[in-house]
């Protein structure tokens, strides 16, 4: 079952279908590794469409799959079978990009180079970049550390960095990996607040991976729950809290409480059948 | 709630020489220690010249050998006055430069290209792999019956040898360099160009400088080996026509030329490679 039909970046570019109702749609996506001894099944026939302008969260058990998914959207990986279709709206902007979940941020160029980085490499001019960056090096509060080196930050604020990263590379896709995971509690809900003010701005479709059942409440209009490995789409939760939100606000509502319960109760056996199955293997 | 106000809530160490570490006791007396050890460090080897002086004086040690230290000044002197030293010095210096430029550029380059591509690592690492070990004072003769008694043959035999350090530390650091960090390029639309430029390049950048210093040193044994059998200047050559005409004092002036170069070339490397690298240890420098 190793065809190379899947898609990768060059290949979902060239599919682009212009005005379709689905921003990102994923068809019996598979991925299957080779691994010296045998195969693993990483996904297993996902399929996910989501609108232009959504806010989807996935959680799902360690090792279910979540980063090969997104790596496979980032075209960083090839599905084994399946397809993925991303309706690019501008062609002058990049079609996604992505947050990783370990540290990312480039050492040897300074945060603001870092921020640069993607609008450098599409060659946008020196000035309106500049602004750009200037812009996103406020918004996660690091105006001092402007010229400072990776070495110079704290995890969290090389986390925010790599963030930064990708919002000022305006993609009509963002395609976040835990961001937030290393983050202490305080840093986090303000980086969460702050996501969600950016985005209300700006709508863009994003598809943010996270293992907190709060983080993809607070932030999503959808949660996708997966199965343990292998990964397969086990449900299909929709949040519907008004927008704009306000994150501790939302945790007081008891419809919060509701939907966190669903949620983890989808999660439970999920994720004991992963631990199940590392402690056999 | 603004974001801004997160900078100073966290904890960052920019400028650890300021903190000051334990107390301004125990400081002084470190000071005191500090002075002590530079003086030792300064009058020991004065100390060591003035008993090798007195020694060769009283006749307990063969001037022949080893010529009184103020033999050698004055030898130096001499050379200095009649412009000698300095056109051996400059002569040997130009080679290592033509031979490092000549060796070091290519090795980069490809360096660069086999850190990157699996491929093209696999086509040509064998060969490379062969002909490093060779000691390249071996090949010397070969370099000289095909470039000649020249001077390209000087750059040729220097070049050779920084070309394979500086080739397998580049190659090296490139592959040193996190998968992750190529993945950001690819994702961010990076070129083939932007990945050498912006992440192969500087990432191997530590290693590349390992190798170029070590090119440096290999380089210094190159010239002066090349220079005894076949130039008519150079410190080698000052050297080697020192032993032929039996003087010492010229010979010694030579050795302690090549050891002050070698000591200022790895002065102006750590000057560069901090100008060069700042994202690397930048607090441990002072
Ligand atoms: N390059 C690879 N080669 C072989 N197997 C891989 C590779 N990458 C991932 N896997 C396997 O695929 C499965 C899914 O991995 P993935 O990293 O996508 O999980 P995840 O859901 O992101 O987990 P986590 O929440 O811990 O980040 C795991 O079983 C992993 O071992
Ligand atoms: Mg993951």
């Amino acid at each position: 079952m190793t065809q190379a039909n899947g898609k990768t970046s060059e290949g979902t570019k060239a599919t682009a279908v212009t005005r379709a109702p689905a921003k990102v749609r994923i068809e019996g996506l598979y991925k299957i590794f080779d691994v010296g001894h045998g195969k693993v099944t990483a996904l297993d026939n996902v399929n996910i469409t989501i609108p232009d302008g959504e806010f989807l969260c996935i959680v799902g058990p360690s090792g279910c799959g979540k980063t090969t998914l997104l790596r496979i959207l980032a075209g960083l990986e090839t599905a084994s079978e399946g397809n993925i279709i991303m309706t690019q709206r501008d062609k002058s902007k990049p079609m996604n990009s992505m947050i990783f979940q370990e540290q990312s941020v480039f050492p040897w160029m300074t945060v603001q180079d870092n921020i640069a980085y993607g609008l450098r490499m599409r060659g946008v001019d020196r000035k309106e970049s500049a602004e750009k960056v200037d812009f996103y090096v406020r918004k996660i509060g690091l105006l001092k550390f402007a010229k400072a080196y990776p070495h110079q930050l704290s995890g969290g604020m090389k986390q925010r960095v790599s963030v930064a990263r990708a919002f000022a590379n305006d993609p009509e896709v963002l395609l976040m990996d835990e961001p937030f995971a290393a983050l202490d509690e305080q840093n986090k809900v303000l980086l969460q607040e702050e996501l969600l003010r950016i985005w209300e701005e700006t709508r863009k479709t994003v598809i943010f991976i996270t293992h907190s059942i709060d983080e993809a409440i607070v932030l999503g209009d959808r949660v996708i729950v997966m199965t343990a490995h292998p990964g397969r789409v086990k449900a299909d939760v929709r949040v519907d809290f008004p927008r704009p939100r306000k994150v501790y606000e939302l945790r007081a509502q008891p419809k919060y409480g509701e939907l966190a319960y669903k949620i983890w109760d989808l999660l439970r056996d999920e994720v004991l059948k992963a631990k199940r199955e590392e402690g056999t293997e | 709630m603004s974001m801004q106000g997160l900078a100073e809530g966290d904890v960052v160490a920019v400028h650890p020489g300021e903190i000051s570490l334990g107390a301004p006791k125990q400081q002084r007396v470190h000071i005191r220690g500090d002075v002590a050890e530079r003086l030792l460090s300064i009058f020991s080897p004065l100390l060591l010249l003035v008993l090798w002086e007195v020694l060769v004086r009283t006749s307990l040690l063969d001037a022949r050998f080893f010529p009184p230290p103020t033999g050698i000044v004055s030898t130096f002197g001499s050379l200095v006055a009649s412009g000698e030293l300095w056109n051996h010095l400059s002569a040997s210096i130009v080679r290592i430069l033509w031979g490092f430029a000549l060796g070091s550029t290519p090795a980069l380059i490809l360096g660069l290209i086999m850190g990157l591509s699996p491929i093209i690592r696999a086509a040509i690492n064998p060969m490379i792999a062969a002909t490093y070990p060779i000691p390249k004072i071996a090949i010397l003769p070969l370099i000289m019956l095909i470039f000649g008694l020249g001077e390209m043959s000087k750059y040729v035999i220097v070049a050779i040898g920084v070309f394979f350090l500086v080739l397998i530390n580049t190659m090296a650091g490139v592959m040193n360099i996190e998968q992750i960090y190529l993945d950001v390029g690819k994702n961010f639309g990076a070129s083939r160009k932007d990945m050498y430029l912006t992440i192969a390049f500087p990432g191997a950048l530590p290693l590349i400088f390992a190798g170029l210093r070590l090119g440096w040193g290999v380089a210094l044994l190159l010239i002066v080996a090349a220079e005894f059998v076949g130039a008519k200047s150079g410190i080698g050559y000052l050297i080697w026509q020192s032993w032929q005409t039996f003087s010492v004092e010229a010979m010694y002036v030579g050795l302690i030329i090549i050891s002050v170069l070698g000591y200022i070339s790895s002065l102006v490397l750590d000057e560069l490679e901090r100008i060069l690298i700042p994202w690397k240890s930048l607090h441990l420098k002072s």
